[in-house]
Order: structure tokens, then C-alpha cells, then sequence
């Protein structure tokens, strides 16, 4: 076995494969090193991909050049966007997948690189030496060099699963936990603190009374993630159903054996993701909640449960499931369980994902305390992309808060860490009205062609794709509507007739009024009934331009104002403790982060308004 | 320690002008090094104690500039929280012009305005509402703004933002949790219910930009504007104001050009008066957008008086009362019927105003008046004293500054049009555009976020050697 890489990447989940494939692309030696070959590319919670915000991502993880998205749409089997009874901002699409599929086609993408090995063993240490990380160490004591590692090792460091007061070691059902490591790495003066995740029950398809439920189907149109991506098909639906007071009276019998409220576990679990338990006893009131059956796959049996995420005893458990319409004779072919987990205090990383303290090491995904996919892969990707930049001595790549979504992310995870789990929210994001789905390509796109993760023809094809944009946008601001044209489609769309010519734009401005249906009866057979036909995109951007036009203005000169004090740069490795004025706490928060700018010293909680100012003066 | 600051700066912190002595401020890591190269007193300063007070020449080149007084404070005890120098010298400009040079040869650089001050902010001596504080109390025109500005902080104002920030926040999070939560539990956010939240925030804050007008007499004065056609006397009544002849009378229209600019103290209040040029009336609409000069004074009047020829009528300037409220719709207009111990028809006509106490702006005041007879005169003046109490009155213990008031107005703008989005139906993320702009002008107020401009405006109303 070759004992010598540029770049070794710990785990083969989705951090750990945007990592390695990025640095193989990037033309780096990479290996990666996973307990067993067959669990990479893992769905080990929610069949599916995307969704709110987490959508934002892998649209951004395609725009870069990752290869998430290609994944998904290629094991996808049902494609929905949510939200659309909103702005487009808040668009977000979301993929059901087959999680027998997803795994085997993310091993294939790994294996189409040459200069990238996978290496099953289990890893025991992180070899360093002067702050400078120079290899691994494998549970069979044999030493592999790097320049740089970058871990990846998800809920596995210091795991234990919990399935009521029943405590099993391990990361995920049947695969060990890592322990060393983390030890390792808090002797090396990392901090690290505990959280706790959870997954659901999965229930055998055909045990499911589905005339009870209501259903959920996808897109009738429905749309891949990937610009690379040329088509896909939904070929399954979703289930909805209802929990019940008896279900609640159930669950609650179980409390007392819950390893959650008896205080065996101590790490803190996601607020936004709560376990069936957590929902019940928060949100008391509430006599039902949610659930979704989501297939696993097309020829998978199970079911996953959303909503029923749990580690309450078995016999609650099935009970529990049993008493929702729908579910009443169900069969359980896997438990919902907890994982407790050890992370790492993400305010130790640089925006680069590179640990402050160890040079050459590298983290990325639910050991900085994220939970998702995407967040891990997002992570994985700007890991990958900066551990190779590094070796080739070249500029680091990160992005701001103004430019994505990713920006948002880690930007909050390095300056405010986090003492749950991490979860992207369109809300997190200052220019939610900027950093759209439709607009990923326009920020990331160059960004990922000047990386070299995107070819020269997909790049080519899209920059054609903008002219075609700002021609249209100009037809719409020239071109008037009659009343006998227009009326037609606005008596469709419920709305107030026009007794004058009127432009399109300011048509379009009506909010259900579609600048397709006007574009159609505008130029039926004309060039740009084709354009509307064959860039469906490009006229949704132009809608939105138009919908949009004053906010989006608006958000711009917040940027431009963010922008002034990012530009404030602080001095490298400061000494805060000179600065007498300077608040106690901000003096520690400061010293701890060492911020690069102004601006993100203000986003340090605990670095009040007029610490900032003094700062702000000093730098004068 | 402080943290070193590059460089030791200087300036003379006593007015420009003819004054007995001066004074010229030194500050900075070097400062008593460079001073010692030109002070030659019994000991050398950089040997002395802090607080201590030093008699000796100041010698540049060889020659004597002055028999000068060093005052020395060291770090951290002074101003600025670094070593400082205080030169006393004697007064006029060639003298302190000259130990400035010196300075500045010897590796000193000019102060900055503000920037003494900034060092004593930077180094922990004052903190920013101190400063903005200082700066207002410099400013400030009258008693009662010194006393208000002394107790700002204490007052109900920063309660009143807290509870309008806590209303939106409210509000605000509700929105953002049925933008990323919609698919999931959670409701629609009740937008009626919003809207009705929106409005009394934007109520609360019309009042606190209402009552900063109050406050912006206390600080800066009343500024009154005389305006009215060709010869209706504005000059005379000027000058009977003002107790003196200090605008040029004669009985040819048109005698001011450009515009006059006095400034009274009367009942405690200060009145800047500006007297300007007579406005032609011509057959088409008046010609005031033409007139320049007297707009932009009219733009920062607080009170517009209309003088009108009461021997031509009382009604003579009405279309120039028309115009002049159509173009300054938020200032005060009142008609001042000049003349009126000449004018034709019963005096009775003439409403005399009782309108300081007036609320509404829009309303124009008729006032009797006359430049020679001083009973005249006398009317208007108390007019104008009781309508300056009445806005104050209504500050209360909030003395709103011209930066808060930008920002309310500015947190005011992004409410209105939260509303207006909700009102056009527009979807829930451009509202929450505008209502998370409004929660972050509000904490600029409250100085719980970080604004660069503010901070540089508050250290602009400082002047060099402060």
C-alpha cells in the first residue's frame, strides 16, 4: 500500500467526499480513509437531499464544482421545490433518494480519479510534530505520511448510540467508534464538548395503509440539481399522516426510560430537529404533529418515518408508531435510536477549515458541530479546495457572508461557534434576497472555473446563458402589451385588466401574473416563445429582477456597507490586553478568534458596539 | 500600558484670535521628548513627575519664541490617556503658530479634530455617549439643552427604544419562522395582526422624531427666516428684532441682497434670525426655486415668517404663503402683518396667533407687527419665545441628537415601508427586508450595533485641539 499522500482525508461521508474529490481534482495525491469501503456515501438519516436552505447549499456545492449535487439527482426518485408559495428567495429544492443507489453512485465518482485511494482501516492517531500535522497513524500501528489531513469522521469520535437507557459504542447501527483521536486531540489543546443527534424508526413499505394518508408528490416538472445534470424523473411519492393524543400519551409513558429526560445523555441535540419526545414535551398544547413516510429507495423496503425521530425504548417505540393512522399494523425493520458524539468547538477553525492550533489538519462536518449533509459537505468542499491551494503554496479560497450561503456558515461557526447542532437557515443569511438558488451560478460559477473545478465548456455554455439574460431583460423594458394582448392572461391570473398599453415589466410586477405566460402571448412564434421554452431559468431571473427591483437595491448597499468593514483589516496575532478600554469578555473573545476584519469582530458575541468603535478608532 | 499609538500629535486647543494666552496641546508616546528638545526650563521634563507645572523658554534654532509654562501628564493620568504636554503661551497667532512649527519639526503631526478625544475614547477615558455628550454640550445653545443633555442617559428614551426594538424583534422572528419553517408546523404569521404591530412602532416612533425637534432648538437655536415680497419691510422688522440697525433700510426695493444673518438671545432660547432678499412677484407662479440662497436658509428654518405690506392688504402675500408652504411643508409659516399701525380696514381682522402651543405646522399664523412701533414688534417676539417653550416642552427628558434623529428617521422610512410591502400583499422575505433594516437602525441608537458613520459623525462635531 502507498504510504505517502499530499492530502489524506479521514472518513467517507459527505464532508469527506467533496474533500477528497476536490483535492484530486486539484491535482493533489489523495487518499481516502474509511472503516469500510461499502459505507461511503452513506444516507445515514433522511433519505433525501436539499430542502430549506440545505438546498441553497447544494446549489452552491454545484456551483463550485463539488459533487454532491451530481450524486443526488443521479440516486434521486423524487424532485420537489419548496416554498414556492413564497418568493424566490426562499425556493429550495429537495430531492427524495435511494439510499441503496446514493452510496454506489458517490463510490463510482470516486473511483473516475486516478490520483485518489481508498483506504479502509481505522484510523487511531493524527500524527503531529511542532504544530504541523505529518500523518496518520492506523489502528494496525502502521504510519501514512501527508501534508495534510483533513478529518471527517462525523458522529463516529468517542460515539454511543442510545436506543432507550440502553447505552451500545458506536457510530452508526453495526459500525465501531473512533476513540483516540479525540483524546489525542484535546491533549493537543483543542477543545471538544458533546452533542447529540437522532434518527427515526424505518418501517417495512408494505405494512403501511396508505388510503389513510394524504400524498406527496413531486415537481410536475421536476428540476435537477446540477447544471450537469440534464434530466430527471420522480418515480415514487411521499406519505403524510398525523401523530394523535394517544400516540403522545404513549411516548410520554416512556419518559422515564428515555435516555434523554433520565440524564444519560449530556450532549445537546438539535433545537431545530427535535426528537418525537423532545416535541411532545416542549410544544404540550399541540394534540398532532407531522409526519412524512418517505421510501428509502425504488427497491428498498423500508420507510423512513420523518417527524418520529426518537431513542425512546422499542416496546414505546412500535407502540407509539402504531397508534397513527395508517401505521396501525406496521413492522419495524430498524429502531430509532440517538447517537452522542464528540466535536469540536468550531471558533478553533480558520475560514480555510484549517484548525488554528495544528497546521496542516483540517476539519470538516459534524465534528465542527454541524448536522446535515449538506453543512458536512459544503465544509468537506472548502477543506478539500484549501488543504490542496495550501500544498501549492497558493491563495486561500473562502467565501463571505455576502457571497454565499457556505459564507453564512462557516463564517457563524468560526466567529459565534455553537453549542447544538449546527443548521442552515435562510434566515442566518443578511442577503437572503442575493444569495438565491437562481443566482448560485452568477456568484460561484467563475469562483469554481478559476479553482479548475468547473470546465472550460460547462463555463462557456453558461457565460452565453448571460447574454441571453440581459436581452431579455431589455425586450421586457421595450416592449409594450395592448389591453386585447394582455387581458387574456391577467383575466387567467384573477387580476385587474388594462385599458393601455402597458410594458411587460411593470406587468410582470403583479404577483400572479407569470413573465412565461406574458412572454408566450407576447411573441408566440416568435424568438423569444423559443427562449422561454428552452431557458426556463433565464426568465425566472428576469421575473425575479423585476419583483425583486428596490429590495434588491437595497440589500446591495447593505453589502457594500458589510463590505467597508471587511475591508478594515486587524492586525495579525493582536495583543486585545493592551487595549485598556476594551471590555473584559470582548478582550477574551478577541483573543481566542483573532478576527481578520472589523466587520467580523462585530459579529463576535460578546464584543459589544463600543469595543468595536474602539477598535474601529484605533484602526484610524 | 496603552497600546502605543503611531504618532505624537499637537494642536492649539485655545481659539483662533486675540486672547491673552494660549494654550497648545501635545499628546502622544514621544511627547515629552519632543518638547524637551525645545522647552529650557530648570529641569528637563522628561525627569519630572506627572502634574507638575514648568516655567522656561521655548527655544527653536537658538532663538526664544516665548517664555512658555509646561503643565506635564503622564500615562494614563491626562486627557487623552497618554503622556500629554500642555503649553501656555502668550495669546495671538505667531506665537502659538510658531511652538506648533517647532513641534512639528520634531516628528510631532497636526491634531486632527476630534482627535484628542478619540485617543481618550480609544484609551478607555471616556466612553461614546461621554463623547457625543462633550460634543453636544459644546454645542449646545441653550440651558435647558445643557441640562437635558446631562441627563440623557437616564431618561425614559432608551426604555422607549427597548420596547419598540423587543415589538419588532417579536414580529420579526415570527416572519423568519414561517420563511424557513413553512413545510414543517409552523403557522402563518397573522398579517393583520402585523401590520397593527408595525403601525404602533411607527407611532412611537413618530413622536421621538417629533419631540428631536424640540430638542434641536435646544441645541443649535431657533433658526427664523424673514421672507416676503420687494419692500414689505422685512429689514426694518429685522432690525427691530435685533434692538440694532443692523441691516441697511431704505425705501427702494430690493435694498438686501444675498441675505443677513443675525443672532439674539431672548428668553433663554437663541434665535438666529436671517433676513433676506425681497421675492419678485411675478404673473406666473413665483419664482422661488430660482432663489437659491434664501431656499437653502429656508430649508433649515424652523420658522418662516412671511412679512406682508399690510397697507397693500392683509391677504397681499397669500399666493407666496401658498408656495412657500407647498415647499416646506414641515416647517412653521406664519404671516407676519407688518405695517400694521398704516394699514387700511380694522385691526380686529388680523388673528392674533397664540400658536407657539400649536402642534400642527401646517397651520399659517397671521401675527400683527410693527417695525417702528416697538409694541409691534414686541408681540411677534413673545410669539416666537412662546412657540420655541412650546416645542420644548414636549421633549420631556429625551433630548433626541441629530444623529438619533437621522436614525429614527431612518428606522421610520424602513417601517413604512414594511407596511407598505405588507399592504401591497408582497411576500413575507421583501418584509422582512425592511423590518430587519428598521431593528438595526433602532440598536444604532441604542449603541448596541457598530456603525462607522456614526462614529465618525460624532467625532466630527469636534474642533481641532479637543
Amino acid at each position: 500500500m502507498n504510504t505517502k499522500f499530499d492530502i489524506l482525508v479521514i472518513g467517507g461521508g459527505h464532508a469527506g467526499i467533496e474533500a477528497s474529490c476536490a483535492a484530486a481534482k486539484l491535482g493533489l495525491n489523495v487518499g481516502l480513509v474509511s472503516m469500510d469501503f461499502n459505507t461511503i456515501g452513506r444516507l445515514s438519516c433522511n433519505p433525501s437531499i436539499g430542502g430549506n436552505a440545505k438546498g441553497h447549499l447544494a446549489k452552491e456545492i454545484d456551483a463550485i464544482g463539488g459533487v454532491m449535487p451530481i450524486i443526488a439527482d443521479a440516486s434521486g426518485i423524487q424532485f420537489k421545490t419548496l416554498n414556492t408559495s413564497k418568493g424566490p428567495a426562499v425556493w429550495s429544492p429537495r430531492s427524495q433518494n435511494d439510499k441503496d443507489l446514493y452510496p454506489l453512485f458517490a463510490q463510482n465518482v470516486l473511483k473516475q480519479h486516478k490520483n485518489l485511494t481508498i483506504i479502509a482501516e481505522t484510523i487511531t492517531e493524527v500524527l503531529v510534530s511542532k504544530w504541523r500535522v505529518f500523518g496518520v497513524k492506523t489502528a494496525n500501528n502502521e504510519e501514512i505520511m501527508a501534508k495534510a489531513v483533513i478529518l471527517c469522521s462525523g458522529t463516529f469520535l468517542n460515539a454511543v448510540m442510545w436506543t432507550g437507557i440502553e447505552g451500545t459504542d458506536g457510530g452508526r447501527v453495526g459500525e465501531r467508534p473512533a476513540h483516540k483521536i479525540s483524546d489525542l486531540l484535546e491533549s493537543a489543546g483543542l477543545q471538544r464538548g458533546r452533542l447529540k443527534t437522532g434518527t427515526p424508526p424505518r418501517i417495512h413499505a408494505n405494512s403501511i395503509d396508505y388510503s389513510k394518508m394524504r400524498i406527496h408528490d413531486g415537481d410536475a416538472i421536476p428540476r435537477p440539481f446540477s447544471l450537469k445534470t440534464r434530466r430527471v424523473v420522480n418515480s415514487l411519492a411521499c406519505f403524510a399522516t398525523l401523530t394523535t393524543n394517544n400516540t403522545h400519551d404513549i411516548l410520554r409513558e416512556g419518559f422515564d426510560r428515555s435516555p434523554m429526560f433520565t440524564g444519560l445523555i449530556h450532549g445537546a441535540g438539535p433545537r431545530y430537529c427535535p426528537s418525537i419526545e423532545d416535541k411532545i414535551f416542549r410544544f404540550a398544547d399541540k394534540s398532532s404533529h407531522h409526519i412524512v413516510l418517505e421510501p428509502e429507495g425504488l427497491t428498498a423496503d423500508s420507510v423512513y418515518v420523518n417527524g418520529f425521530s426518537t431513542s425512546l425504548p422499542v416496546d414505546i417505540q412500535e407502540r407509539g408508531l402504531k397508534s397513527i393512522p395508517g401505521l396501525e399494523s406496521c413492522e419495524i425493520l430498524k429502531h430509532g435510536y440517538a447517537v452522542e458524539y464528540d466535536f469540536f468547538f468550531p471558533y478553533q477553525l480558520h475560514f480555510t477549515m484549517e484548525t488554528k492550533a495544528i497546521q496542516g489538519l483540517y476539519f470538516a462536518g459534524q465534528i465542527n458541530g454541524t448536522s446535515g449533509y449538506e453543512e458536512a459537505a459544503s465544509q468537506g468542499l472548502i477543506a478539500g479546495i484549501n488543504a490542496a491551494l495550501e500544498i501549492q503554496n497558493k491563495e486561500p479560497f473562502t467565501l463571505k457572508r455576502s457571497e454565499a450561503y457556505i459564507g453564512v456558515m462557516i463564517d457563524d461557526l468560526v466567529n459565534k461557534s455553537t453549542e447544538e447542532p449546527y443548521r442552515i437557515f435562510t434566515s442566518l443569511a443578511e442577503y437572503r434576497l442575493l444569495l438565491r438558488t437562481d443566482t448560485a451560478y452568477d456568484r460561484l460559477l467563475p469562483l469554481g472555473h478559476s479553482l479548475g473545478l468547473i470546465s472550460d465548456k460547462l463555463f462557456n455554455t453558461w457565460e452565453r446563458g448571460l447574454g441571453l439574460h440581459d436581452e431579455l431583460q431589455e425586450y421586457v423594458t421595450q416592449t409594450k402589451l395592448s389591453p386585447e394582448v394582455a387581458n387574456p392572461v391577467l383575466i387567467n391570473s384573477n387580476e385587474t385588466e388594462i385599458t393601455e398599453s402597458t410594458r411587460i415589466d411593470h406587468l410582470t410586477k403583479r404577483p400572479d401574473v407569470s413573465l412565461s405566460s406574458l412572454m408566450q402571448i407576447s411573441n408566440p412564434v416568435g424568438k423569444y416563445a423559443v427562449i422561454t421554452q428552452e431557458h426556463p431559468h433565464a426568465v425566472h431571473q428576469v421575473e425575479t429582477a423585476i419583483r425583486y427591483e428596490g429590495y434588491i437595491q437595497k440589500q446591495q448597499r447593505d453589502v457594500d456597507r458589510f463590505a467597508e468593514n471587511e475591508a478594515k483589516l486587524m492586525p495579525l496575532n493582536f495583543d486585545y490586553t493592551k487595549v485598556r478600554s476594551l471590555s473584559k469578555e470582548a478582550i477574551e473573545k478577541l483573543t481566542k478568534i483573532q478576527p481578520g476584519s472589523l466587520g467580523q469582530a462585530s459579529r463576535i458575541p460578546g464584543v459589544s458596539a463600543s469595543d468595536v468603535s474602539i477598535l474601529a478608532m484605533y484602526l484610524q | 500600558m496603552n497600546v502605543p499609538l503611531p504618532d505624537t500629535i499637537c494642536a492649539v486647543a485655545t481659539p483662533i484670535g486675540v486672547a491673552g494666552l494660549a494654550v497648545i496641546r501635545v499628546s502622544g508616546a514621544d511627547c515629552i521628548p519632543i518638547c524637551d528638545t525645545f522647552f529650557v526650563g530648570k529641569s528637563a521634563l522628561t525627569a519630572s513627575s506627572s502634574h507638575s507645572v514648568h516655567y522656561g523658554w521655548w527655544k527653536w534654532s537658538g532663538v526664544k519664541i516665548d517664555a512658555v509654562t509646561c503643565t506635564l501628564f503622564r500615562n494614563p493620568n491626562s486627557y487623552t490617556g497618554e503622556d500629554v504636554v500642555e503649553i501656555g503661551c502668550h495669546g495671538g497667532p505667531y506665537v502659538s503658530e510658531q511652538i506648533v512649527d517647532s513641534l512639528i519639526s520634531a516628528g510631532a503631526r497636526a491634531a486632527l479634530p476630534g482627535e484628542f478625544t478619540k485617543r481618550a475614547f480609544i484609551n478607555g477615558k471616556l466612553d461614546l455617549t461621554q463623547v457625543e455628550a462633550i460634543a453636544d454640550l459644546i454645542h449646545a445653545e441653550s440651558k435647558l439643552g445643557v441640562q437635558i443633555a446631562a441627563r440623557q442617559l437616564a431618561s425614559g428614551f432608551t426604555k422607549r427604544l427597548n420596547a419598540m426594538q423587543s415589538h419588532l424583534e417579536k414580529s420579526s422572528a415570527l416572519l423568519e419562522l414561517e420563511l424557513d419553517f413553512s413545510e414543517e408546523d409552523i403557522e402563518f404569521v397573522n398579517r393583520a395582526q402585523l401590520l397593527e404591530h408595525l403601525s404602533v412602532v411607527n407611532s412611537e416612533l413618530e413622536s421621538l422624531i417629533f419631540s428631536s425637534k424640540g430638542a434641536e432648538l435646544l441645541r443649535s437655536g431657533v433658526h427664523c427666516t424673514l421672507v416676503g415680497y420687494p419692500n414689505a419691510g422685512k429689514s426694518s422688522l429685522f432690525n427691530a428684532i435685533l434692538g440694532k440697525d443692523r441691516a441697511i433700510v431704505s425705501e427702494l426695493p430690493g435694498t438686501t441682497r444675498d441675505y443677513i444673518e443675525d443672532t439674539k438671545l431672548i428668553g433663554g432660547f437663541t434665535f438666529h434670525f436671517f433676513d433676506t432678499a425681497g421675492i419678485r412677484q411675478t404673473t406666473d407662479s413665483i419664482e422661488l426655486a430660482g432663489i437659491t440662497l434664501g431656499r437653502g436658509i429656508m430649508e433649515q428654518s424652523n420658522i418662516i415668517l412671511v412679512v406682508n405690506d399690510s397697507t397693500l392688504g392683509f391677504d397681499h402675500s397669500s399666493p407666496l404663503v401658498t408656495d412657500v408652504q407647498s415647499m416646506f411643508p414641515d416647517t412653521a409659516v406664519w404671516v407676519v402683518q407688518n405695517k400694521i399701525d398704516n394699514a387700511a380696514g380694522s385691526k380686529n381682522d388680523v388673528k392674533v396667533a397664540t400658536g407657539g402651543s400649536s402642534e400642527s405646522e401646517l397651520s399659517v399664523l397671521s401675527v400683527p407687527s410693527s417695525a417702528i412701533s416697538p409694541s409691534g414688534t414686541d408681540v411677534l417676539v413673545s410669539e416666537l419665545v412662546s412657540m420655541a417653550k412650546g416645542r420644548t416642552n414636549i421633549v420631556g427628558d429625551a433630548l433626541v441628537n441629530r444623529r438619533q434623529t437621522i436614525l429614527l428617521k431612518q428606522a421610520q422610512q424602513s417601517v413604512n415601508s414594511a407596511i407598505e410591502a405588507l399592504a401591497n400583499a408582497l411576500s413575507a422575505e421583501l418584509v422582512a427586508v425592511d423590518m430587519r433594516q428598521a431593528l438595526r437602525h433602532i440598536s444604532e441608537v441604542l449603541g448596541t450595533s457598530f456603525n462607522q458613520d456614526i462614529l465618525d459623525s460624532v467625532f466630527s462635531d469636534f474642533c481641532i485641539g479637543k
